[in-house]
């Protein structure tokens, strides 16, 4: 029943990742990226992840997505301006690209297969994430916060429109 | 044993679809041309990164991972939110998102 389930889920996130790199309308892929960040989640609670995949659902689906769709918004696309890619282009790097997945199977499938599994699945509840957070990695979380700071300075920044008149 | 049998099979999957999610990403950021679906494609990319974190650390027990996975979010969501400004940006000075069109700095 498990396997079923994670079967489900990991075909419905891979066809959904496929749409978003393959759909022409940009609003589709955006729509398609909102279903594979659903499926990604979905994975993460069969894993036992339950905190993890709440935060993906909020800030993938939640935050990130309704940003791209605003954007789009804000472009205004009227025709798709998009040119297509050189046909030679899309062969190499698809082999490159399949050629490198298949490369990290098997280098994967070698050094993590012996990492022996638990019998039970493991719980990553929300009081040892948050241990973990607040002692072990309390500095790298310090500079993140410190990072989202500038982030947000940085964005005023950049996103401003620019003023009509100059003195 | 054949709970551990049908385990490490499972496992195996799931490399396989973390990986394959890479590919696709990696494949739409090689081919597509418009700045929003390459955004998009970094966007999977990172994607497949935390799915084999969490596999990982689930299957060890240790909850690092998923703690790297909260750091990978944070960085991301800020990583899209600078993009989208560089693209808005982009698109005023070009009045379009292609990126074989941002030819300035080739000579």
């Amino acid at each position: 029943m498990k396997e079923a389930v994670f079967t489900f889920f990991s075909l419905f996130t891979l066809l959904t990742a496929a749409g978003v790199i393959l759909s022409r309308n940009i609003i589709y892929s955006a729509f398609n990226l909102v279903l594979c960040f659903f499926g990604l989640a979905s994975l993460y609670l069969l894993w036992g992840a339950t905190f993890l995949s709440m935060i993906q659902i909020l800030i993938y689906a939640g935050a990130i997505v309704v940003l791209f769709v605003f954007v789009v918004m804000l472009l205004n696309f009227e025709k798709p301006t998009e040119q297509k890619t050189r046909f030679s282009i899309i062969v190499l790097s698809s082999a490159g690209v399949w050629t490198l997945a298949l490369i990290l199977l098997r280098v994967l499938s070698k050094s993590l297969g012996e990492i022996p599994s638990l019998e039970t699945p493991a719980k990553a509840s929300v009081r040892t994430i948050s241990k973990l957070l607040f002692s072990q990695y309390l500095w790298p979380f310090e500079v993140l916060t410190v990072f989202l700071l500038a982030l947000i300075v940085g964005i005023f920044v950049l996103a401003r429109p620019e003023k009509e008149e100059t003195p | 044993m054949i709970l551990a049998e049908k385990l490490t099979s499972m496992a195996y999957w799931s490399h396989f679809v973390s990986i394959a999610l890479f590919a696709l990403g990696l494949l739409g950021f090689l081919t597509r041309r418009n700045a929003l679906i390459v955004l998009m494609s970094l966007e999977l990319m990172l994607n497949a990164v935390n799915l084999l974190l969490v596999q990982i650390s689930m299957r060890t027990g240790t909850s690092e991972g998923i703690v790297l996975v909260v750091f990978v979010i944070t960085v991301a969501a800020a990583e899209v939110a600078v993009g989208l400004g560089i693209i808005l940006n982009l698109y005023r000075m070009k009045k379009t998102v292609d990126l074989g069109s941002f030819r300035n700095l080739s000579g």
